[in-house]
C-alpha cells in the first residue's frame, strides 16, 4: 500500500482515508451487484445490521480495537445472519420479507444491548465500536486498508473465476440448473461473497447504512449497460468514485461518513435514473416527445399534400378546418416545416417547395410500404422471423423485399 | 407514579402499539416497508425541530407522517418506472432518507437537543423526567403520548378492520370489490410513520422496527386467526417490555435493546416449540407420518404375502 498512497496527491491521512474508500466502494458495487440482480437486496441490510453483534463479541472476546480483529467478528456473524435468514425463509411458514426484518431487528437489537454493554463496562478504548452505527472513514490506519485490499481482491478474483457460472445463475437460475450447474452452491457463494463486501465497508460506512452501499453502484450502472461484465465493471467503478468523494467530504466537514456516502450515492443513482441513455426518464420523456412532435409534422405534411391535390393552396385557417387538428400544433409544425424548407408561401396561401414534395413522397411510401406489409407480408417468404423495423420497413427488409411488396400490393389493387 | 412504573407503561404502551398494526404488517408482507418507513421518519423529526424549535409532539408527529408518506411514494414511483426492483427500490429510498436525518442532527444537534444516541438507543431511562401538561395537570409526557399511540391505532384498526382483513388476506377479492389494497397499505404506513416518530423518544428510530416486526411474526407462528394473532402479538410486546426491563438493569446495557431481545427470544421460542407450525412440531408430525406409513405398508406386505 505504501507506494499507493505516496503516489496520492493528498496528505498521508487523506490518502489512507481515499484508498480505504475506493476498495470498499469497488467491492461493494462490484459484489452488490450480485445481490441486486437477484432481488436480495435486502438480505443485504440484514446481514449488515447483523455484523454489529459480530463487532461487540469480537471486542468482548479478544479486548482487542484494532479494526482488522474486529472483522473476523463482523464476518463470523454475517454468515450466521446469512444461514438464518435463508434457514427461516425455508422453514415454511415465515415469509421472506418477514424474515429479513425479524433477523435485521433482532440481531440490531442485540449488537444495541451488547455495545451498551461494554460501555457499562467502563473498558478503555470501547468508544471506537460506536462508529460501527453510522461509519467513520477517519480512523482508518493503512494496515486495515491493507487488509481490506486483500480480502476485496480475493473476492473479486472469485468472480473473475466463476463468471461464466454465476452469469448464468442470475440470468435464469433454472435454466442454469437444468444445465447441470449447482445453483445452490452457487447462491452461498454469492451470499458469502456479500458479507465479505459488508465487512469491508461496515467500518466506514455504518451497519445502518451499508445497504445503500451495494445497491446504488449496481441500480447507477445497470442504467448504463445491459451487460453483466459492463455492469459489474462500471459498478465497481462507481462505488469507488462514490467512497472516496463522500469520504474524503465527510473527513473535510467532520460528519458521519455513512451518511455523506450514502446521499453522494443517492445523487449519482437519480442522475442516473434520469438521465441514462436509451433508458433514463428524462431521455425517454425526451425521446417520447420528439416523436410525437416528427409524427405531427408529417401528418401536417400530408394533410397540405391532400389539399393542394384537390384545390388550390390552404390558408393556414383552412388547413386547420380541413385536418381538424388543434391550431396549436399546427402551427407548430408549420413552423417547423418552414425552417426545413420544405414550405413555400404565397401570401396567406402556403403550398409545398420542392424539397416539401419530395419529403412527402417519401412519407406517403413509407406509409405505403407499411400497409403493404400488413396485408401482404406474409406471402414474401422471408429468409428469417425477424420482425423487421416499422420506422425503416426498406432498409429492415431489403430492397428487393420491399420493391416485391409493392408489387404484391399493386397487383391486389389491380 | 414511581419511575420504574413509568418506564414500564412506556415500554408497554410502546410494544402495544406496535403491536396492534404489527400482524397486519406481517400478513400483507409489508414487514421491509415498515421497516424503510420507521428510518425515513427521521428527517421528519429533524425538519419539524428546525421549524417550531419545540418538542411539542403535533408538529413532529406532522413532520414525521410527512416525510413516511415521501419515503412511500418515493419508493412506489421508483418502483413504477420500472428501471430498478422494488428491494432495490426500498434500499435506494430509506437510506437516503435517514442519512439526510443523520446529517441533520450531526449539524444542528445542539440547537435541537437531539443526538444520534437518542435516534439509536431511545431515551427511555429518562422517561421519568418527562412531563407534558394535559389540562392542568402534569403527567408524564411518554406514559399520554403512549397513550394516545394505542388509541389512535386501536381506532384506526377497529374503524378500517373488514377493508384491512380483506386486504390483508384476500388482496384480489378486495380489489374486486373496490378496495384497493394498495391504498390500504399507504393508510397503514402512514399509521407506522407516526407510531415509530412517537416511539422513537422512547426506543429510538430502528429498535421501533424490531416490535413492530418481531412480536407479530412469533405470533404468526402460533396461530391462524387475526384477532389472537393480535392479542398475541402484544402479549408478547409487553413480555417483551417486563422482561426488557429487568434483564437490561441486570446487565446494565439498553432498555430498547434489551426489549427486542426479548421479542426475539420470543421469536426462538415460537419457531422452535409452536404448536402447529414450529420446528419441534413439524419434525414430530412428519415422524409420526412416516411411521404410520412403515406401519401401513407392513400390513400391506402381509396381507398381499403370496404374491
Amino acid at each position: 500500500m505504501g507506494p499507493l498512497i505516496d503516489a496520492l496527491p493528498f496528505s498521508y491521512t487523506v490518502s489512507v482515508i481515499a484508498l480505504g474508500a475506493a476498495v470498499l466502494g469497488l467491492t461493494a458495487g462490484v459484489l452488490g451487484t450480485l445481490a441486486v440482480l437477484r432481488q436480495r437486496t435486502l438480505v443485504g441490510d440484514a446481514l449488515a445490521h447483523a455484523t454489529l453483534p459480530g463487532v461487540c463479541v469480537a471486542f468482548i472476546a479478544t479486548g482487542a480495537k484494532d479494526a482488522s480483529t474486529l472483522l473476523v467478528g463482523a464476518g463470523a456473524f454475517g454468515l450466521i445472519g446469512a444461514l438464518l435468514v435463508v434457514g427461516l425463509e425455508r422453514s415454511g411458514r415465515t415469509r421472506p420479507d418477514a424474515a429479513i426484518g425479524v433477523m435485521l431487528s433482532s440481531f440490531f437489537a442485540l449488537g444495541i444491548v451488547l455495545l451498551t454493554y461494554i460501555g457499562s463496562l467502563n473498558q478503555s478504548g470501547q468508544a471506537g465500536l460506536e462508529s460501527y452505527l453510522f461509519g467513520q472513514a477517519a480512523g482508518l490506519v493503512e494496515r486495515d486498508v491493507t487488509i481490506m485490499a486483500a480480502l476485496g481482491l480475493g473476492a473479486l478474483a472469485v468472480v473473475a473465476a466463476l463468471f461464466r457460472p454465476l452469469k448464468s445463475t442470475l440470468f435464469d437460475a433454472d435454466h442454469a440448473a437444468a444445465g447441470g450447474l449447482p445453483i445452490r452452491a452457487l447462491e452461498v457463494v454469492m451470499t458469502a461473497l456479500l458479507v465479505v463486501a459488508i465487512v469491508i465497508g461496515v467500518r466506514t460506512v455504518g451497519a445502518i447504512l451499508m445497504v445503500a452501499m451495494l445497491v446504488v453502484p449496481a441500480a447507477a450502472a445497470r442504467q448504463l449497460t445491459g451487460r453483466l461484465a459492463g455492469v459489474l465493471v462500471l459498478a465497481g467503478l462507481i462505488g469507488a468514485t462514490v467512497g472516496v468523494t463522500g469520504a474524503l467530504l465527510s473527513a473535510q466537514s467532520g460528519l458521519p461518513t455513512g451518511p455523506v456516502i450514502v446521499l453522494v450515492g443517492f445523487l449519482v443513482v437519480l442522475a442516473c435514473l434520469l438521465l441514462a441513455p436509451g433508458r433514463g426518464i428524462l431521455w425517454r420523456a425526451r425521446k417520447l416527445a420528439r416523436d410525437r412532435r416528427r409524427l405531427l409534422v408529417e401528418g401536417v405534411l400530408i394533410d397540405l399534400e391532400t389539399a393542394l391535390h384537390g384545390g388550390p393552396p390552404p390558408t393556414q385557417h383552412e388547413l386547420a378546418l380541413a385536418s381538424g387538428r388543434p391550431r396549436r400544433a399546427l402551427r407548430r409544425a408549420l413552423g417547423d416545416l418552414e425552417r426545413t424548407g420544405a414550405l413555400a408561401r404565397d401570401g396567406e396561401r402556403i403550398y409545398l417547395s420542392e424539397s416539401g414534395a419530395a419529403s412527402v413522397h417519401a412519407v406517403l411510401e413509407r406509409r405505403d410500404l407499411w400497409s403493404a406489409w400488413l396485408e401482404h407480408g406474409w406471402r414474401l417468404e422471408l429468409p428469417d422471423a425477424r420482425e423487421p423495423d416499422p420506422r425503416d420497413l426498406r432498409a429492415s427488409l431489403g430492397d428487393e423485399h420491399a420493391d416485391r411488396l409493392r408489387a404484391l400490393a399493386a397487383e391486389a389493387r389491380a | 407514579m414511581s419511575s420504574d412504573l413509568i418506564i414500564l407503561l412506556t415500554a408497554g404502551l410502546t410494544a402495544t402499539a406496535c403491536g396492534l398494526l404489527g400482524p397486519f404488517l406481517v400478513l400483507r408482507r409489508n414487514a421491509l416497508m415498515s421497516d424503510a418507513v420507521a428510518h425515513a421518519v427521521l428527517p421528519g423529526i429533524v425538519v419539524a425541530y428546525l421549524i417550531f424549535q419545540t418538542r411539542a409532539p403535533l408538529p413532529i408527529v406532522a413532520g414525521a407522517a410527512v416525510f413516511g408518506i415521501i419515503c412511500v411514494l418515493g419508493i412506489d414511483a421508483l418502483r413504477g418506472t420500472g428501471l430498478v426492483k422494488w428491494d432495490a427500490a426500498i434500499a435506494l429510498v430509506f437510506p437516503a432518507l435517514f442519512a439526510l436525518g443523520v446529517i441533520g442532527i450531526s449539524t444542528y444537534a445542539s440547537g435541537v437537543h437531539l443526538d444520534l444516541d437518542s435516534t439509536i438507543y431511545g431515551e427511555i431511562a429518562f422517561a421519568p423526567f418527562l412531563s407534558l401538561d394535559v389540562l392542568g395537570a402534569e403527567l408524564p409526557r411518554t406514559v399520554v403520548l403512549g397513550f394516545a399511540a394505542v388509541a389512535a391505532n386501536l381506532a384506526f384498526v377497529a374503524l378500517l378492520w373488514r377493508k384491512l382483513k380483506t386486504t390483508s388476506f384476500d388482496p384480489q377479492y378486495a380489489q374486486a370489490v373496490d378496495v384497493s389494497p394498495a391504498r390500504m397499505s399507504r393508510l397503514l404506513l402512514v399509521a407506522v410513520a407516526i407510531t415509530a416518530v412517537i416511539s422513537f423518544e422512547s426506543v429510538g428510530a430502528i429498535l421501533v422496527v424490531t416490535l413492530l416486526i418481531v412480536p407479530a411474526a412469533a405470533a404468526h407462528l402460533l396461530t391462524d386467526r387475526l384477532t389472537a394473532m393480535i392479542a398475541i402479538t402484544v402479549a408478547i410486546g409487553w413480555a417483551s417490555a417486563i422482561g426488557g426491563l429487568s434483564f437490561a438493569s441486570a446487565a446494565d446495557a439498553s432498555i430498547a435493546g434489551m426489549m427486542g431481545v426479548v421479542a426475539a427470544g420470543c421469536f426462538v421460542l415460537a419457531l422452535l416449540a409452536g404448536p402447529r407450525y414450529g420446528l419441534a412440531a413439524r419434525a414430530i408430525r412428519r415422524r409420526r407420518a412416516g411411521r404410520r406409513a412403515r406401519v401401513a405398508l407392513g400390513a400391506a406386505r402381509e396381507a398381499g404375502a403370496p404374491s
